[in-house]
């Protein structure tokens, strides 16, 4: 009979407790946890990196990881500037034969913060920052790497505190372009959905145009949620069915999106669904 | 006393979870410690302290997580009724029933906290995150228990139950 009770009690408060919750009335208390529990996290972390990196040594050299490491972000680098070029030069067209028509987008504010824990369920790819609220942050903002590509966006925002949707989150969708190599071709659109298996697929690309592995993929900026011209990475592999109405890729994102540790928040660039009355 | 040792200890898990989860994965998932030390405890200390203890570890858990507030606390909450295992004695080891209780607990929380997150509007690929999550959670998080559960066993040594034989108290 106790357990009844409990049982009946535990249920009816959770589910009260998830109602609030979705409506923000416990915001306050998540920010307050934050607050105590990100030192001692912080703190964790310090110790775990150094941890990782002797158990990766153990069949890694550690010079060689460090070499990838610097490799990856440079190749992350060149990539985003040879997207940027890309896209200017059909940008350039565009405008071209579109006089009048005003580049809307602006200088780009960023905030810098630092993760300081990974959501651990694994249903979700979503990070918490030490930034929120006071800072500037608001729900819908554009989440950069360090070295410029898109990573996500900022899905909760408390005062002191947000957490991140990443790219590869499931609830996760971004118009893209992909941009052939060479620049011949016109830019296939479609959408980059995160996925639990694959990381980001591309979906929705039609079937008539060319997508091959090795071309860059950037937000296509339609919908207005995400700028114009935001580097995602390359086309990892396609998958390209005759009878498919449209064809499908897989995504290898330009930054390791599982070792974030500071990321670029664009407070300049008010997403639709923030600037919507 | 013992209570608050509960709830530092419940703390601890939740941000271990939290903050060691890119670091220490086993087989694609990470080790979720705050089932672990709920399952555990239950087991170490019966259904009676489970019932404040789960609870307690749930909400640490979501307070630490962008979860929704009571997302745990409904999905750990399985666990009070699997300690009864304790209490049956199917074999005359604790540790395996303990293990066994691990091992349910991670797939009725993956259920469980699935399908919130599917009511609250969020994208779930069940079959994805049923194979590649709840499965290999079954085994990853038993395989921590392995550490886990003995020192909070040798803290609480459960007392022997009294032998049949010379001494014992038969009523006939």
């Amino acid at each position: 009979m106790r357990t009844l009770w409990w049982t009946l009690a535990i249920v009816g408060m959770s589910l009260v407790s998830i109602v609030l919750s979705e409506h923000r009335t416990f915001d306050p208390l998540q920010n307050l946890s934050l607050t105590i529990a990100a030192p001692v996290d912080s703190g964790i972390r310090d110790l775990a990196n150094p941890t990782s990196d002797f158990f990766q040594g153990i069949f890694n050299r550690g010079d060689i990881v460090r070499e990838n490491e610097r490799l990856r972000r440079e190749m992350e680098r060149l990539q985003t500037q040879v997207a940027a070029g890309e896209d200017a030069t059909r940008r350039v067209r565009e405008l071209e034969d579109a006089l009048g028509f005003k580049d809307s987008r602006p200088d780009d504010q960023l905030v810098v913060a630092d993760v300081i824990a990974q959501d651990p369920s694994g249903l979700k790819r979503a990070l918490a920052i030490n930034r929120g609220s006071n800072d500037g942050l608001d729900e819908g903002m554009v989440v950069l790497s360090r070295d410029g590509s898109l990573v996500g966006t900022v899905s909760l925002v408390y005062d002191d505190f947000a957490w991140l949707r990443l790219i590869t989150d499931p609830n996760s969708a971004v118009n893209i372009a992909v941009l052939p190599q060479g620049g011949k071709d016109a830019a296939a659109r479609g959408i980059a959905a995160g996925d639990l298996r694959s990381g980001v697929t591309l979906e929705m690309l039609p079937t008539e145009t060319e997508v091959n592995p090795g071309d860059l993929v950037t937000t296509s900026g339609l919908g207005g949620n995400y700028p114009r011209a935001l580097l995602l990475g390359t086309v990892k592999t396609v998958e390209d069915k005759p009878q498919a109405p449209s064809k499908r890729a897989v995504l290898e994102p330009a930054a390791d999106i599982s070792a974030l540790e500071t990321i670029l928040v664009v407070t300049s660039f008010k997403p639709a669904r923030l600037a919507a009355p | 006393m013992k209570y608050l040792a509960a709830l530092a200890g419940a703390f601890l898990a939740a941000v271990l979870t939290v903050s060691l989860s890119p670091y220490v994965k086993v087989l694609g998932v990470a080790p979720d410690f705050v089932l672990i030390f709920a399952a555990c405890w239950a087991m170490v200390r019966g259904q009676s302290e489970a019932m404040f203890v789960v609870p307690i570890a749930g909400l640490l858990r979501d307070l630490t997580t962008s979860d929704p507030l009571g997302l745990s606390v409904l999905a750990l909450s399985p666990i009070v009724f699997l300690s009864l295992l304790r209490e049956l004695r199917p074999v005359e080891s604790d540790f395996l029933p303990a293990l066994a209780v691990v091992a349910t607990a991670s797939l009725t929380y993956a259920i469980l906290s699935m399908t919130v997150l599917t009511a609250v509007g969020d994208d779930v690929a069940w079959a994805t995150a049923l194979l590649r999550l709840a499965v290999p959670s079954i085994i990853v998080n038993p395989l921590f228990a392995v550490i886990v559960y003995p020192p909070m066993r040798w803290l609480n040594p459960r007392p022997r139950p009294a032998s049949f034989g010379i001494g014992s108290a038969v009523q006939l």
